[in-house]
C-alpha cells in the first residue's frame, strides 16, 4: 500500500537544453550569492496593476491576471493578501525558467508524448491561447496548448469561505494523439514562502497528520509526491510487498494546508471532487528551489509498463481513455487563533458537516469505548485435509465478556465464517458450526447491545482471498490495465471483486445479517482501498467507484464501522478503527499533529490499533489519552500457538489468559481519563513543554500527558511522569 | 573500570530522553521463533533520529570507553570525537590520515587507525600526536608474497593488534604496537563444493590455474569483547557461518548462526549483547551465544523514512541505544530500545551470566507479550531443568525446539520412571514367560485352540490372507518365493497394490511418529505429506518401469506383473518394521542413538538385498548380469527424469512464447 511515489528531481523536471547555461549560471549565483539575501521576502501587499477585481464578498476580494491566470486574495479580516505565485524572482531563489513560468502560471500540464515521455509546460513559457469571461463571483478560462493540441478549462470562483477552482471533465480537450495530458498543475504556488523567511508550516494528511516547519534547508534529498487514498492498483496491478519494511499510512483524506506564521494567516486546500486522481506534491524549500510550496496535480493519463513475456520485456505506453472526471477544490481561508492546524482540522470538520459527509454519532453511554477483536478460528492443513482450529467460540467470547465486566465494549468477531479467517465468507449469513449458532451469536449480540456495547461481523467486502474457492477468477476479480488481475494483501493475500461481484456479495450477505440478527459490520479495506477496474466488459474508474461504494454502503441500516476509512465514507461511519498514532516518520517532517483525531473528535468514537503488537505500552496509550484515541485489542480464547499453523498465525500475541487483566486496568485508567470529555470536540492542543501536551475540549476541560521521565509541575498542578492528567478547566 | 563505564553510558542515555518519536516504524521486527524460522513481533527498537554530521563517506564509528564516539571521516582523511550531544569535540590525524577505515581506542584515549590509503597503521595519542605509524611487517614469517592492506583494526588489552588486511587468506594479522608481526590469528577455511571436487579431480593444472582459486574469504570487520574474544564477520559466505567467535587461541565458538551474507559491522558489548548491520539496512542483534533476538530495519529506497538506512558502515551500543553510521547519508541514525526489547535483555543478562532462576521471570514476561520467542523457552527450560522440574523442561525444551536439552530431561524422566518400575515390570515379564510356557505345554496335550487353527486354515484359501501369508515367507526362504511368484503360485497384482499403499502409509505415519530427537523436523506442520508422497512413489514408479523395460531387452525371463509383484514383496522390511522402529524413537535419548540409526540401516540393508535377489530370481540372471540389469536400470531412471525435465522446459518455453505473441497481437490492435 506505497502510496507516495517519491521522484527525483532529475524524472520530473527536463529543463529545455536552451536554458541549461542559465540554469549552471543560476546554480552558481545561488552558491555565491551571501546567505542572507534568500531571506529577504519579496511578497508585497500591494496587487500589480495586471490583476483585476473580479469578485468580491464581505470577507474577501479576488483579483485575476488575465495573461496567466495568476490570482491575489485580499483576506478583509486581516488585510492579508495572499498570492497563487511569485510576482518578482531575486537571487536566490533557484528558479530557472521552467520553475518561474510554473510559480506564474495558475495552471501548467505535464504532457506525454508518444514514447510516453512526460514534460511540464506553463502558460507562461508555451504558445497558448487563453480565453477568459467572467461569470458570477468570478472567471471561466479555457486554456489551450497550442503544440500539442490540449485544452483544459478552469473555473475560479469566490465563495463564503475562500475560493472555488473547478476543471471540469467536459472542457478537457486532447486534439493531436502524438501528445497526450499527463497532469494538470493547479496554483502550485498559492502561499509559497522563501525559505524560512515567515514562521509556519506546511500540514500534510500523512498519518494523523503532520507538518513541515517552513526552514532555509531541508533533510530532505526527494520531493515528497503522493496519491491521495494511495496507488491506483488497476495501474499497478500488484501492491508491493517487503516482509521488512512496513507500509506507510496512506492519505485518506485530500486535504492539505498552509500557515503563514502560525496564529496570523492560514489555508486549507479540501478536493471536494476529483482526489481520487488527484496527487498531492510538496517540495519543502532547499530541495530544487528556494521555495516552501505545496499543491495538487489531477492525473488524467498515466504511462504504464505493458509486459510481453513472462521474463518481463515490453513496452511503456499510455492508457488509451483519459480518466473522467471533474475536479473542484476549494481553498478555505483562516486568520487569527485559526490560523494553526487546529483551526485548520475544525475547518475541515466544519466542512464535512455542512456538506453532510460527516455526522454527529448519538451514544448515551457515559463510558469510553473499547475494541475487541476476537478470533474465531482459521483452518490448518491436517494431511491432504483442512480442519478447524477453534480459537474463540461464541461461548468463550460471552464468558470472556462477562468476565471483563466492561460497560461498553466495541466487539468485533473476526473469522466467523465456516473454516474461518482466511475462507471465503459466504454470501448468506452462516457461521462456523464449531463456534456456535445463529441463535447463540443472536443472543450474544444482544446481551451485549443492553450491557451498552456492540457487536460487528469482521468482513473484508473486496477481497476475493487467495485460491480459495468461492468465487470465479474469471469473471468475479477486477482486472489490471495490464490485464492481469489485481493483487494485494491486507490479511491474507488476496485479489480484488469487481463492483458487480462486490455489489452481489456484500449485498446478499448484509440483507441477510440486517434480517437475521441485530448486529453491525466491521469493513476492512473497501474503506482504504480504492482501485480502477479496467476489464473490457465493465471498465470502472476511480471517481465512479467512491459513488458506487458510497450508494452500496448506505443501502442498509445497519451499523458500520471501518477500518481507516478515506474521506468519502466518513459520513457512513460509526466507528473509526485502527487510528495512526502518529506519522510515516519523513525525516523532513518536523513533527505530527493530531489533524485527523480533532477532525472526528466530538462525531464519531475512533480506536487505535491493537495494544497487543506495541512494544512501548505505556507511551502508545499516552498518545490514545492525548489524541482521545479509545483503545483495542486483539483476543483469543485459546493460547496463541495453537493457531501456529494457521494463516492467522501474524496475530503472534492474543491470548486472553495473558491479556484480560491488562485489558481491565488500562481500561479503567483512560475510561477515568476520556469519559468526561466523550462526545466532546477538540478545540486546542499545545506542547506545554518537551514532551508534554496539553489536549483542550469543548466542554472546558484539558488532558495533560506528560511522555518524559520526569513530573511535569505547573502552578498546583503536578503531572505524574509518562502519565495523563484531567483538568476540569483550562491550564 | 565496568563500573565507570557502566556509568558513563547511563549518563548518555539519559541526556537524549526526550519526546519518543511519534511516527510508524517503517520496519517490522521479527525474531526467531518455532521451526528455526523468523517470527514478526513487537518492535525491539524504534527509531529516535538522525544526525546529520559534516562527514565524507564515513567507514567505522567506535565507542571508546571514555564514553566519547570517535568517527572515523574516512573522504576528509580526519578521526572526529563527539560527545553525548553530537558535538564535535576535537579532530585528529589531520595531515596524517589520507583515508581512515578502520579504528580503535583503548581506555587511555589511543587512536588505533588503519589508513586504507596508505596501508599502515597509525597510532596517535590522545592529543593526537603520532606514536607510531607502520606498514607492512618484514619478518619472513608473514610470508613473501603477502601483501598487506589494513583495513579493520582492534586492540586486546594486552596491546596486541588484530589487523584485517584486504584479501589475507591467513586470518586476521596480530602484531604489537611497534609493528613487529606476531602471528595469524583464527583464519576462515575454504569451502569445498563438489563442483570444485570434479574440476579438480579432471582438470589439469594449467586450467585450475585460470579459475579463481578456492581461497577463503578475509574477515570483513571485527569486534572484541572485555575478556578479549575477538568476533568476525566475513562477507559472502555461507550467513550461517559469516558471525565467528574466537578464544583466545583462535578456535571458533560459534558454529551456526543465523546470519547475512553482506554484514558490514559488528559490535559487542560487555552485557551480553551482539550486535551486526549488514549492507541492505538489516539490524540483528543476538546473545553472546549467537541465539538470535531480533532482525528489523531496512534499505531506504527513497523514502526517506526515519529508521532506513542507505549504507551502513558502522554500529555501535550505546546505552539502550544503538547507534548505525550510514556512509551516504553522512549521518548517525539513532535507535531507541523498547519496552518489550528492555525486558528480554535483562532476562539474557542474567542468563548469561549463569544465573538461570534469576532470569526466569523476565522471559515468563517476554512470553506474555509474544508467545513466539524461542530464545524466552530456551531458558526458561533451563531455569526449570536445573532445578530438576523434569517433565515442565521437556515441554519446554520442546517448544525451544533444542534436541539436546529434550533429551536430557527425556533421559532424567525415564531414569526415574525406570528405576521405579523396573523391578515390576520384570516381574511381570518373567510372569507372563512363566504363564506362557505352562500355556503352551497344555495346549499341547489338549488342544485348545485347535478351532483357531482351523479357522486360520479357511482364511488361507481367501487369496489376499493367503497374500499376507506368503509375506513372512521371504524372512527364511527369499528365493523360493520368488520363485513361486515367477511360477504364478502366490502373490496377486491387487496384494502388491496394497503393499505399495501400506508403504505410502508408513511413510507418512513414520514422519508424525517418529521421535522429535531424531525426526529432520523440528515440528509436525514442516511435513509437507504431498512432497514426501511424490518422493516415495516417483522412485517406486521409475524402478519397476525401468527394470521390466531393461530386462526385457537384456534376456530377462519376468514379465511386469512379476516385477510389480517381486518389488511389492521386495519392500517387506520397510513394511513389517518401519512402524516400530519410529514408535520405539520415541523411548530413545540422544545416548542412545546408534539404536535407531542402526536398526534403519539393517532395515534398508534388508531392502536392498531383497531387491537384488527379486531381479536375479525373476529374470533368471547370473550374479554379473544381475548388478548390470540393476545399474542400467538405474541409469534409466535418471534418463526417465531428465528426459521429463527437458519436456518441462521445452513445453514452459512454447507457452511462453505463444503467450508473448497474443500478448503483442493484443496490444497491436
Amino acid at each position: 500500500m506505497t502510496n507516495f511515489n517519491l521522484l527525483t528531481p532529475r524524472d520530473t523536471v527536463r529543463a529545455p537544453y536552451r536554458v541549461s547555461l542559465l540554469l549552471i549560471f543560476l546554480c552558481l549565483s545561488v552558491i555565491l550569492a551571501p546567505p542572507d539575501a534568500a531571506r529577504a521576502d519579496s511578497h508585497s501587499q500591494e496587487i500589480p496593476t495586471s490583476y483585476q477585481m473580479v469578485a468580491e464578498t464581505d470577507l474577501f476580494q479576488l483579483y485575476v491576471d488575465s495573461s496567466t491566470l495568476g490570482f491575489k486574495l485580499l483576506d478583509k479580516r486581516s488585510s492579508y493578501l495572499w498570492h497563487s505565485g511569485i510576482d518578482e524572482i531575486i537571487e536566490g531563489d533557484r528558479l530557472n525558467n521552467s520553475w518561474q513560468a510554473f510559480a506564474r502560471s495558475g495552471i501548467s500540464i505535464e504532457y506525454l508524448d508518444a514514447r510516453a515521455v512526460n514534460r511540464r509546460v506553463s502558460i507562461a513559457n508555451t504558445e497558448h491561447t487563453l480565453e477568459v469571461t467572467p461569470i458570477d463571483q468570478g472567471v471561466s478560462a479555457q486554456v489551450t496548448f497550442l503544440e500539442y493540441d490540449i485544452s483544459v478549462g478552469i473555473l475560479l470562483q469566490l465563495e463564503a469561505d475562500g475560493v472555488r477552482v473547478e476543471v471540469p471533465f467536459a472542457s478537457i480537450r486532447e486534439g493531436n494523439t502524438g501528445f497526450r495530458l499527463g497532469r494538470v498543475y493547479v496554483y502550485p504556488f498559492l502561499g509559497a514562502t522563501r525559505g524560512g523567511s515567515v514562521p509556519g508550516y506546511m500540514l500534510l494528511p500523512d498519518g494523523s497528520g503532520s507538518l513541515i516547519r517552513f526552514a532555509d534547508t531541508t533533510r530532505a534529498e526527494n520531493m515528497f509526491y503522493g496519491r491521495y487514498y494511495g496507488p491506483d492498483l488497476g495501474i499497478i496491478a500488484s501492491q508491493p510487498y517487503d516482509p521488512l519494511v512496513t507500509n506507510p499510512y496512506q492519505m485518506s483524506f485530500p486535504v492539505f494546508g498552509i500557515a503563514h506564521s502560525e496564529e496570523q494567516n492560514a489555508f486549507l486546500s479540501v478536493i471536494e471532487k476529483g482526489a481520487a486522481y488527484g496527487e498531492l506534491q510538496v517540495h519543502p524549500a532547499g530541495i530544487i528551489t528556494n521555495f516552501n510550496f505545496l499543491y495538487n496535480a489531477f492525473i488524467y493519463n498515466e504511462p504504464y509498463f505493458q509486459a510481453t513475456n513472462r521474463s518481463g520485456a515490453g513496452v511503456t505506453v499510455v492508457q488509451r481513455q483519459p480518466n473522467d472526471f471533474d475536479a473542484v477544490m476549494h481553498y478555505r481561508f483562516l486568520t487569527g487563533d485559526e490560523a494553526n492546524y487546529v483551526g485548520m482540522a475544525r475547518n475541515y470538520q466544519q466542512y464535512l458537516v455542512e456538506n453532510d459527509r460527516l455526522h454527529r454519532i448519538e451514544d448515551s453511554n457515559p463510558n469510553i469505548g473499547i475494541r475487541l477483536e476476537f478470533l474465531g478460528g482459521d483452518k490448518e492443513k491436517i494431511l491432504f485435509w483442512n480442519r478447524f482450529v477453534s480459537m474463540t467460540t461464541l461461548g468463550q467470547m460471552s464468558e470472556i465478556l462477562t468476565g471483563l465486566q466492561l460497560p461498553n465494549p466495541d466487539v468485533i468477531y473476526y473469522g466467523w465464517q465456516p473454516l474461518g479467517a482466511t475462507s471465503m465468507p459466504p454470501t448468506s449469513l452462516t457461521l462456523e458450526g464449531a463456534l456456535g449458532s445463529i441463535s447463540e451469536l443472536r443472543d450474544l449480540s444482544d446481551q451485549i447491545a443492553a450491557d451498552g456495547g456492540h457487536f460487528s461481523l469482521y468482513l473484508d467486502p473486496q477481497g476475493a482471498l487467495w485460491e480459495e474457492p468461492g468465487y470465479s477468477v474469471r469473471n468475479d476479480v477486477a482486472m489490471a490495465i495490464t490485464n492481469v488481475s489485481l493483487e494485494g494483501y491486507n490479511r491474507y493475500y488476496n485479489l480484488f471483486f469487481t463492483l458487480d461481484a462486490l455489489q452481489r456479495r456484500y449485498s446478499t450477505l448484509s440483507a441477510d445479517v440486517a434480517a437475521q440478527l441485530d448486529v453491525g459490520l466491521a469493513l476492512d479495506n473497501i474503506g482504504s482501498m480504492l482501485y480502477s477496474d479496467f476489464r473490457s466488459s465493465a471498465p470502472l474508474n476511480r471517481e465512479d467507484a467512491i459513488e458506487a461504494y458510497r450508494t452500496l454502503l448506505a443501502d442498509l441500516p445497519l451499523r458500520l464501522g471501518f477500518y481507516r476509512p478515506n474521506d468519502y465514507l466518513l459520513g457512513l461511519t460509526q466507528a473509526y478503527y485502527d487510528m495512526p498514532l502518529g506519522n510515516n516518520g519523513y525525516i523532513y517532517t518536523s513533527e505530527a499533529v493530531p489533524f485527523l483525531p480533532i477532525v472526528l473528535a466530538g462525531y464519531v468514537p475512533y480506536y487505535g490499533g491493537a495494544i497487543n503488537f506495541s512494544s512501548n505500552q505505556q507511551d502508545d496509550l499516552l498518545r490514545h489519552v492525548e489524541y482521545g484515541i479509545y483503545p483495542s485489542y486483539f483476543l483469543t480464547h485459546e493460547a496463541t500457538a495453537n493457531m501456529l499453523n494457521t494463516r492467522s498465525n501474524w496475530i503472534y500475541t492474543s491470548s486472553y489468559a495473558q491479556w484480560g487483566e491488562q485489558i481491565r486496568q488500562t481500561y479503567q485508567w483512560m475510561n477515568a481519563l476520556l469519559a468526561p470529555v466523550r462526545g466532546q470536540e477538540i478545540i486546542a492542543h499545545e506542547t506545554l513543554a518537551e514532551g508534554v501536551f496539553a489536549t483542550t475540549y469543548a466542554n472546558g476541560r484539558q488532558i495533560i500527558v506528560n511522555y518524559t521521565d520526569f513530573p511535569f509541575v505547573r502552578g498546583e498542578i503536578t503531572v505524574e511522569a509518562k502519565n495523563a492528567l484531567l483538568l476540569e478547566n483550562r491550564l | 573500570m565496568k563500573r565507570v563505564l557502566s556509568l558513563l553510558v547511563l549518563l548518555i542515555a539519559l541526556s537524549v530522553t526526550g519526546t519518543p518519536v511519534m511516527a510508524v516504524s517503517p520496519y517490522t521486527t521479527w525474531t526467531l521463533g518455532p521451526g528455526d524460522e523468523l517470527w514478526p513481533t513487537q518492535d525491539a527498537y524504534t527509531p529516535l533520529d538522525q544526525i546529520d554530521l559534516p562527514l565524507s563517506g564515513p567507514e567505522e564509528m567506535f565507542l571508546a570507553p571514555d564514553g566519547f564516539l570517535y568517527v572515523a571521516d574516512t573522504g576528509n582523511g580526519r578521526i572526529i570525537k563527539l560527545d553525548a550531544e553530537f558535538q564535535i569535540t576535537a579532530e585528529f590525524g589531520q595531515g596524517i590520515l589520507e583515508s581512515p577505515t578502520g579504528l580503535f581506542v583503548d581506555e587511555d584515549g589511543t587512536l588505533y587507525i588503519a589508513d586504507a590509503d596508505k596501508n599502515t597503521i597509525v597510532i596517535l595519542d590522545a592529543n593526537g600526536s603520532l606514536i607510531n605509524e607502520f606498514g607492512r611487517p618484514s619478518e619472513p614469517l608473514f610470508g613473501a608474497n603477502r601483501a598487506f592492506l589494513p583495513r579493520k583494526i582492534t586492540v586486546d588489552a594486552r596491546k596486541n593488534l588484530y589487523i584485517i588486511s584486504e584479501g589475507s587468506v591467513d586470518g586476521l594479522i596480530m602484531m604489537n604496537t611497534n609493528g613487529n608481526f606476531i602471528g595469524y590469528f583464527g583464519a576462515n577455511s575454504a569451502d569445498m563444493s563438489l563442483k570444485m571436487v570434479l574440476q579438480r579431480l579432471f582438470l589439469t593444472e594449467e586450467q585450475l590455474d585460470q579459475f579463481i582459486r578456492n581461497e577463503a574469504a578475509s574477515p570483513s570487520n571485527i569486534a572484541i569483547d572485555n575478556q578479549s574474544l575477538v568476533y568476525t564477520i566475513t562477507s559472502g559466505t555461507d550467513s550461517n557461518q559469516s558471525i565467528r567467535k574466537f578464544t583466545v587461541s583462535g578456535r571458533n565458538l560459534l558454529d551456526w548462526t543465523f546470519g547475512s551474507n553482506n554484514f558490514r559491522d559488528i559490535s559487542v558489548s560487555e552485557d551480553g549483547l551482539l550486535l551486526t548491520v549488514d549492507a541492505d539496512g538489516l539490524i540483528f542483534e543476538y546473545d553472546l551465544d549467537g541465539t538470535l533476538l531480533f532482525i528489523f530495519g531496512g534499505q531506504d529506497r527513497g523514502d526517506q523514512r526515519l529508521g532506513l538506512l542507505s549504507n551502513p558502515t558502522a554500529i555501535e551500543r550505546v546505552g539502550d541505544d544503538i547507534y548505525v553510521l550510514d556512509k551516504d547519508k553522512n549521518a548517525i541514525v539513532t535507535y531507541r530500545v523498547t519496552d518489550f526489547a528492555r525486558k528480554l535483555h535483562d532476562g539474557v543478562r542474567l542468563y548469561m551470566d549463569g544465573f538461570y532462576t534469576e532470569a526466569r521471570p523476565y522471559f515468563e514476561d517476554v512470553l506474555n507479550y509474544n508467545g513466539l520467542v524461542v530464545m524466552a523457552y530456551q531458558a526458561i527450560a533451563n531455569a526449570a531443568y536445573r532445578q530438576g522440574d523434569y517433565a515442565n523442561a521437556l515441554e519446554l525444551f520442546r517448544y525451544a525446539e533444542s534436541r539436546r536439552g529434550y533429551s536430557e530431561s527425556f533421559w532424567e524422566l525415564r531414569n526415574t520412571i525406570l528405576q521405579q518400575y523396573l523391578g515390576s515390570a520384570l516381574g511381570v515379564l518373567f510372569g507372563g514367560w512363566i504363564a506362557l510356557s505352562v500355556f503352551t505345554r497344555f495346549e499341547r496335550r489338549y488342544n485348545w485352540l485347535e478351532p483357531l487353527r482351523r479357522r486360520a486354515r479357511e482364511a488361507q484359501k481367501i487369496r489376499l490372507v493367503d497374500d499376507f501369508i506368503f509375506m513372512f515367507r521371504f524372512i527364511k526362504q527369499p528365493v523360493d518365493s520368488f520363485y513361486y511368484i515367477k511360477q504364478n503360485l502366490r502373490g496377486s497384482l491387487l496384494f502388491a497394490f496394497l503393499i505399495y499403499v501400506w508403504v505410502l502409509i508408513v511413510r507418512v505415519l513414520s514422519l508424525y511418529l517418529t521421535s522429535f530427537l531424531f525426526s529432520p523436523y523440528s515440528t509436525s506442520w514442516q511435513i509437507q505429506v504431498e512432497t514426501e508422497v511424490t518422493y516415495t512413489v516417483l522412485p517406486l514408479l521409475l524402478w519397476n518401469v525401468a527394470n521390466y523395460l531393461v530386462a526385457t531387452i537384456s534376456d530377462g525371463e519376468g514379465r511386469l506383473r512379476h516385477v510389480i509383484i517381486g518389488n511389492a514383496y521386495s519392500l517387506f522390511p520397510y513394511v513389517l518394521f518401519g512402524l516400530p522402529i519410529a514408535l520405539i524413537s520415541n523411548l530413545l535419548t540422544l545416548n542412545e542413538v546408534f539404536i535407531y540409526t542402526f536398526s534403519n540401516q539393517l532395515m534398508w540393508f534388508w531392502i536392498g538385498l531383497m531387491i537384488v535377489i527379486m531381479v536375479k530370481e525373476i529374470h533368471n540372471y547370473s550374479v554379473s548380469e544381475t548388478m548390470r540389469n540393476i545399474l542400467i536400470s538405474l541409469f534409466t531412471m535418471a534418463m526417465f527424469v531428465l528426459t521429463g525435465y527437458i519436456l518441462y522446459v521445452l513445453f514452459n518455453q512454447l507457452y511462453e512464447f505463444i503467450l508473448a505473441i497474443i500478448q503483442e497481437v493484443g496490444l497491436r490492435d
